[in-house]
């Protein structure tokens, strides 16, 4: 009797051991996720500031209010207390702490201090409140292609704040208190507080002076012209950091129009890389650097620098006629030599030059200076523009593209392919961040890399000195500033629509650079659909003047000698 | 051990002058009642009260938040709990002083009390559901629950049937008002329904059967019918076979069937070897379902640990031991059995519910005895004890 008593004892041991002790752990970690109720303490999200460590967006303190509807004592009382705080519908909060279905509700995000500090007196239970970030952008419109916004939650949406979200947002805390079933806290209820690790400063590379003042000119061109958009991006071809970016139309960061969908896709986009146009006579800049480089290694089909191009108005390629711009009459755009076909903006002369070198020599200098792939610069959506496969290219595309037609381009491609001409030879890898600062202030650097060297600096000197002779004798004139070495060249491109040239549509552009002999600013202006007088000679080059102009006031910079 | 044999012996001796051994004890007895009287066996009525008091801190512990919750009144299932050990301490202690052998005289009036009380929980207003089983009957503010009566009375008319007709066990036909009473009474358990009595019934049945001294082949006779119903009533009632499943793998339905299970684990995981300390059990607050009652064994065991459950259950092997060792000692055929019987229902009852609680066989709802909420099982209990005691002094 007392054996059998002993066994039965023993099985009983066994199982509560093996459940106990042996199984014990397990069954309690599962279980943890039904004892403890967590309230998110948010990090605070990380400052975006210029080069300078001037805020761009930064955070303003403010509160979420969370319900826990079980918890809830008097319910009447507290949706009154509640809805009169916090500008809510007594009747919805009442419905919502009634409803019983779910056991945490979000009350409301984002609310001021002011409204929290009176709460805190009343201890309704079943409310808690925990503090929440509210973006605050210091330029309101300026640079908010560029910064992009948040949703409700503080995550990046678009533009930097969506890029580099994950170093902004950094890890939110929480306090987790020990609850009973339904979400009541008890009475020996363990708060347990693990803290929330803020977001990392951004330190961007642009200089908000001289976004600023990119801003300003350029909105005063937009409005004046009528146009239906207007990008520029001012950038340092010595290492490619982007000094300004901007685009018009464009919206208040601080007041997003989130409700029409289609106006904040058309504002908040930034074109300058995210969308491709036909750059037209910029583009020889780049046609010229492949001749005069070619001509220095001393490839024969490349033209020396003295060579005379032949004066007529019309090339004719595989059967179509190419004509220049100008009517060539009363001796225009006669016995020109590169230099002043550059001036003039000759289109035969960039045919004669692309088809001399041929398809595989152009297309080798058009890759290495970043067209058809994107530049990888540090932003989502970049466009890779269009061109034209090397193995499908005909002769009649290759000479048109030699002019900048038949090839589509994003404004950072352009800008960066210029720089690269005019700085030396270098083509860099773009950037819009300069470095992150941690919160213990640690700085991360961002370096200059060097993906390609396209052209020597001796043809790079070269074509810089012929570009400054655009600017202070030819088609570039207006964008001259005395005592000043600018140089420079001008862009005027028919749209295309539906296949065919759109009457009376163009995309005026111009892409400068200061001083000519040492690079240290390059700005392109692309201005969409001007009424009026459209060249970019007319349009694009002033608005470069006023941002040069404005630069050297900045920057206190002193004429040359 | 010795004695024992002996005892044994004389209960499953063919002959005849062996069998009428103890009914010649049994008139002894009567004419000498207080000269064969002894000191009786104190230790365990300590014991079984001490457990009835622990049962009303571990209630405490267990339903404070829940009753504060639910009732505004942290002491409810308390104070319920208090006055059945006062009633129970009360009926131990009048059985101790009531003559066993009288209550074979009650052994039919006990069974049909107990049938009537059974049939009473199906009229409508005087029966009471909950959780989907009408288990229990209600006057006023008492409530009842007929099957922990109709577990005492089904032993106590075993013993004496068997005591009077031990010449009868070797057949079949001569066990038959035994089965029968006791198949009536699991019949109307079964329908309230309450699977684990009607389980606890049928092997108290069994059990009081072979211990008659019937015969192996009678016995088998009887057993292979029952070995056939258990899979016959699991199929019938598709809640059972669902049960079923829920034990193999609770995390199957982690908030349907497989909760209760769930929850009991959790409990007596986060207990682990010492325990959480007295009062601290986190599945207290309204996790675990029925912590008061059928589940109190996880929240004893979330408080107190492993370690706590194996000094619980050597006090519930010392009750058991001692009423083995009282009907052993007990010379008269009615006294070992109803001492046998009575000390099976509560070991029984632990086994299963020790079982259930973590999660060794699928859940069904069965007190831990003295120590779950609820008055009938405590009072009934403590006065079946008194009973015991009262053998322990007149063998």
């Amino acid at each position: 009797m007392g054996l059998a008593i002993a066994f039965i004892f023993c099985i009983i041991l066994g199982r509560l051991f093996y459940v106990q002790v042996v199984w014990g752990k397990e069954l309690t970690q599962k279980a943890t996720d039904q004892w403890n109720r967590e309230i998110p303490v948010i990090a605070s999200r990380g400052v975006i500031s210029d080069r300078n460590g001037e805020i761009l967006a930064g955070n303003k303190t403010s509160y979420s209010v969370f319900l826990r509807p079980n918890a809830v004592e008097n319910a009447e009382y507290t949706a009154t207390v509640l809805s009169g705080l916090f500008e809510l519908d007594p009747q919805v909060v009442l419905e919502k702490i009634k409803s019983g279905k779910v056991s945490e509700i979000t009350l409301a995000r984002q609310v001021s201090k002011e409204s929290v500090e009176k709460l805190v007196p009343y201890d309704l239970p079943g409310v808690y409140y925990s503090r929440d970030n509210t973006r605050q952008y210091t330029y309101n419109e300026a640079l908010c292609q560029v910064l992009g916004f948040t949703a409700n939650d503080g995550t990046g949406l678009s533009g930097v704040e969506k890029y580099y979200n994950e170093i902004l947002s950094g890890t939110n805390g929480e306090i987790m208190y020990s609850t009973d079933i339904v979400g009541i806290e008890t009475e020996k209820s363990v708060v347990i507080y693990s803290e929330a690790k803020d977001g990392d400063e951004l330190r961007l590379t642009i200089d908000i002076d001289i976004q600023l003042a990119v801003e300003e000119a350029l909105k005063r061109t937009y409005v004046s012209s009528n146009a239906k958009a207007a990008s520029c991006v001012v950038l340092n071809p010595q290492n490619f950091e982007i000094l300004a970016m901007a685009n018009f139309p464009s919206y208040d960061l601080n007041n997003v129009p989130r409700d029409d969908k289609d106006t904040l896709n058309a504002q908040s986009r930034n074109s300058v890389v995210c969308d491709i146009y036909e750059p037209g006579s910029t583009f020889k800049v780049v046609t010229a650097a492949a001749n005069i480089e070619e001509y220095l290694k001393g490839n024969k089909k490349a033209f020396s620098n003295s060579y005379i191009f032949n004066s007529s108005r019309t090339r004719t390629v595989d059967g179509t006629k190419i004509k220049c711009w100008s009517d060539h009459s009363n001796g225009k755009h006669s016995n020109q030599t590169l230099a002043e076909a550059l001036n003039n903006s000759c289109n035969p002369c960039f045919t004669d030059m692309a088809l001399s070198l041929g398809t595989e020599t152009f297309y080798n200098y058009l890759t290495s200076f970043g067209f058809g792939n994107v530049t990888g610069l540090d932003f989502n959506g970049e466009a890779l523009g269009m061109l034209v496969p090397q193995s499908l290219v005909r002769d009649c595309d290759l000479a048109r593209i030699g002019f900048g037609q038949t090839v589509a381009v994003t404004g950072i491609q352009l800008a960066c392919a210029v720089a690269a001409s005019v700085n030396g030879g270098y083509y860099y890898l773009p950037r819009l961040l300069k470095s992150v600062i941690t919160s213990g202030g640690k700085a991360e650097s961002n370096k200059p890399v060097v993906l390609n060297r396209p052209i020597s600096s001796e043809a790079s000197s070269i074509l810089a000195s012929m570009l400054e002779g655009v600017v202070s004798e030819g088609s570039g004139s207006k964008a001259y500033i005395e005592g000043y070495r600018v140089g420079g060249k001008t862009g005027t491109a028919q749209k295309y629509e539906n296949g065919h040239v759109a009457v009376g549509k163009y995309v005026s552009s111009f892409c400068g650079f200061f001083p000519a002999d040492n690079p240290q600013y390059l700005a392109l202006i692309i201005v969409d659909e001007p009424e009026g007088v459209y060249y970019g000679s007319t349009v694009a080059a002033p608005v470069a003047k006023e941002i040069f102009s404005d630069i050297i006031g900045i920057k206190n910079i002193q004429p040359y000698a | 051990m010795k004695f024992h044999k002996r005892v044994k012996a004389s209960a499953t001796n063919k002959s005849a002058p062996a069998a009428v051994k103890p009914e010649k004890l049994f008139a002894s007895a009567g004419l000498a009642g207080k000269k064969l009287t002894k000191a009786g066996d104190i230790p365990l009525l300590i014991c079984v009260f001490v457990m009835a008091c622990f049962g009303c801190l571990m209630i405490y512990s267990a339903s404070s938040y829940t009753a504060e919750v639910l009732y505004n009144d942290s002491l409810y299932f308390v104070k319920k709990q208090l006055l059945g050990v006062g009633l129970g301490t009360a009926a131990m202690v009048g059985m101790c002083f009531l003559p066993y052998r009288k209550l074979m005289k009650f052994r039919y009036a006990a069974i049909i009390i107990a049938a009537i009380l059974l049939c009473l929980v199906f009229v409508p207003v005087i029966g009471i559901t909950n959780y989907g089983a009408t288990r229990w009957i209600g006057f006023g503010g008492i409530t009842l629950q007929p099957s922990e009566i109709a577990k005492y009375a089904f032993a106590l008319f075993a013993a004496a049937y068997f005591a009077k007709n031990h010449e009868k066990v070797k057949t079949v036909k001569g066990i038959l008002p035994v089965l029968g009473v006791g198949l009536g009474f699991c019949g109307l358990i079964i329908i309230e329904p309450n699977m684990s009595i009607t389980m606890c019934v049928g092997l108290l049945m069994l059990s009081l059967i072979f211990l008659s001294g019937t015969n192996l082949k009678t016995f088998l006779i009887i057993l292979i019918p029952f070995a056939v119903a258990i899979p016959v009533l699991i199929i019938l009632e598709p809640y059972r076979l669902q049960r079923l499943s829920a034990f193999i793998d609770p995390w199957a339905s982690p908030k349907d069937e497989g909760y209760q299970l769930i929850q009991s684990l959790y409990a007596l995981g986060n207990g682990g070897m010492f325990g959480t300390g007295l009062f601290n059990s986190t599945q207290k607050y309204r996790f675990l379902p029925f912590a008061e009652s059928d589940f109190i064994l996880a929240i004893m065991g979330e408080e107190l640990g492993f370690f706590g459950l194996a000094i619980f259950f050597l006090c519930c092997g010392f009750i058991v031991y001692r009423g083995f060792k009282i009907a052993r000692r007990c010379r008269n055929r009615f006294g070992y059995l109803l001492a046998m019987g009575f000390t099976l229902v509560y070991g029984i009852q632990v086994v299963i519910n020790a079982l259930v609680v973590s999660g060794a066989i699928p859940p069904t709802g069965l007190p831990l005895p003295l120590i779950s909420s609820g008055n009938t099982s405590l009072i009934i209990t403590m006065a079946s004890v008194g009973v015991l005691f009262n053998i322990s002094r007149n063998n």
